[in-house]
């Protein structure tokens, strides 16, 4: 559904400017999406001085520097610190990314802002509220699924078959992709999403599954996977360098394949 | 309480199921556009063409056998294309389940009028010609 303003209450208002930390030489200015469900109110923009010579190398140290040294209140999400994990996917000066691995170098001039992932309902300050996104995930079956009597050891599958799920695995579902995603943004409720395509083509592609035609079933449909425009704002956000769109574009085509 | 609060996100995610539909709407939308690529710089160029003459030079041209079927066909096409592309508009920014529907209508409506239009146009030049 198109929303081409904010829900009420939704719109950042201007918020506290923090001071700047004593006798650093190398300052830069950022720029935080803040909002607390228990406080109420709009989300406001609070402004921090961060000294760059003291704050590590990643957007993510910059965030810690914050916690420890400036505004103990911020809540972001974090855990392997790596880029294996995806907790700490946020919009990092207009582009959807991971904290962990934004470094410094890559950041362009000016004031940096900080948001939440667009398009999904905020828990605290830069943490999204994901449940629809997992759910989607979920809807696609992301596990193997044969007819087959299980082998006494494992599925074998050859190394070129393997080599197939090369650009598909290494998804961490951290959301970058599907919430940078205008037609996300506008159908969400019922587009799966980049991210959920991907896996959905990791499983169709795998050359051990055996549900197949059930899991084309389950996809064709002109929202579920059809909302896909091939806009691409998908693979030039992701983190890991993959391409949804190409997996979305061989699904479409395995669709064509077997009515033609 | 808002009224959803206790739908699950399956619930959701699965909402009414796969529609098992949409690759004839890709497939067709793809072959229009195939058509197009050759159709619509053929159209172009005689257009230009046609600019230089008068309305008689224009209409004799037009009453040429491959140039009213060309014509015909780069309608068509086109008319097709844009149907499901403004279908696919409609779907992607009206939410609004009677107004979706309102406007899906319309546009199957205006892109078959437009069609005819052009068609029996071509015609008309083309058989007044022969007569």
């Amino acid at each position: 559904m198109v929303q081409l303003t904010l829900p009420k209450g939704s719109a950042p208002k201007k918020g506290k400017t923090w001071p700047k930390p004593q006798g650093a030489t190398n300052l830069r200015q950022f720029k935080i999406y803040r909002y607390s469900p228990e406080e109420g109110g709009n989300p406001r923009w609070d402004t921090y001085w961060v000294d760059m010579d003291r704050a590590g190398t990643m957007i993510l140290d910059v965030l810690f520097y914050i916690k420890n040294n400036v505004d103990p209140t911020l809540a972001f999400r974090r855990s392997c610190r790596e880029g294996v994990c995806g907790s700490c996917a946020m919009n990092i000066a207009g582009q959807n990314t991971i904290a962990c691995t934004k470094g410094f170098d890559e950041l362009p001039g000016g004031v940096i802002t900080i948001a939440p992932l667009p398009s999904q309902p905020v828990v605290k300050d830069l943490i999204p509220d994901l449940t629809s996104f997992y759910a989607q995930h979920a809807y696609v079956q992301p596990y193997l699924k044969t007819v087959t009597p299980d082998p006494e050891k494992e599925w074998k599958q050859s190394e070129e078959d393997r080599e197939e799920l090369n650009g598909l695995y290494e998804c961490i579902l951290c959301a970058s992709c599907t919430t940078s995603c205008p037609s996300y943004w506008w159908n969400g409720d019922k587009y799966l999403g980049p991210a959920a395509l991907l896996q959905a083509y990791r499983w169709l592609i795998d050359s051990r599954d055996e549900a197949t035609g059930e899991r084309l079933d389950d996809l064709e449909d002109p929202f579920k996977l059809y909302r896909c425009h091939t806009i691409m704002n998908c693979a030039q956000v992701c983190p890991k360098g993959l391409n949804p769109a190409k997996a979305i574009a061989k699904i479409k085509h395995m669709m064509v394949e077997r009515v033609s | 309480m808002a009224s959803h609060d206790f739908i699950t996100p399956a619930k959701m995610a699965r909402g009414l199921g796969s529609a098992k539909t949409g690759t004839e709407t890709h497939i067709r939308q793809r072959v229009s556009a195939i058509a197009l690529i050759f159709l619509v710089p053929w159209f172009v160029y005689s257009i230009i063409h046609a600019m230089g003459g008068d309305l008689a030079e224009a209409q004799a041209w037009a009453a040429k056998p491959w140039n009213a079927i060309l014509l015909i066909l780069t309608a068509g096409a086109a008319f097709f294309h844009m149907r499901i592309g403004m279908q696919v508009i409609i779907e992607d920014y009206i939410a609004k389940s009677g107004t979706k529907s309102a406007l899906l209508i319309l546009n199957s409506f205006a892109c078959i009028a437009l069609f005819v239009t052009v068609a029996l146009s071509v015609l008309k030049i083309w058989i007044g010609a022969g007569a």
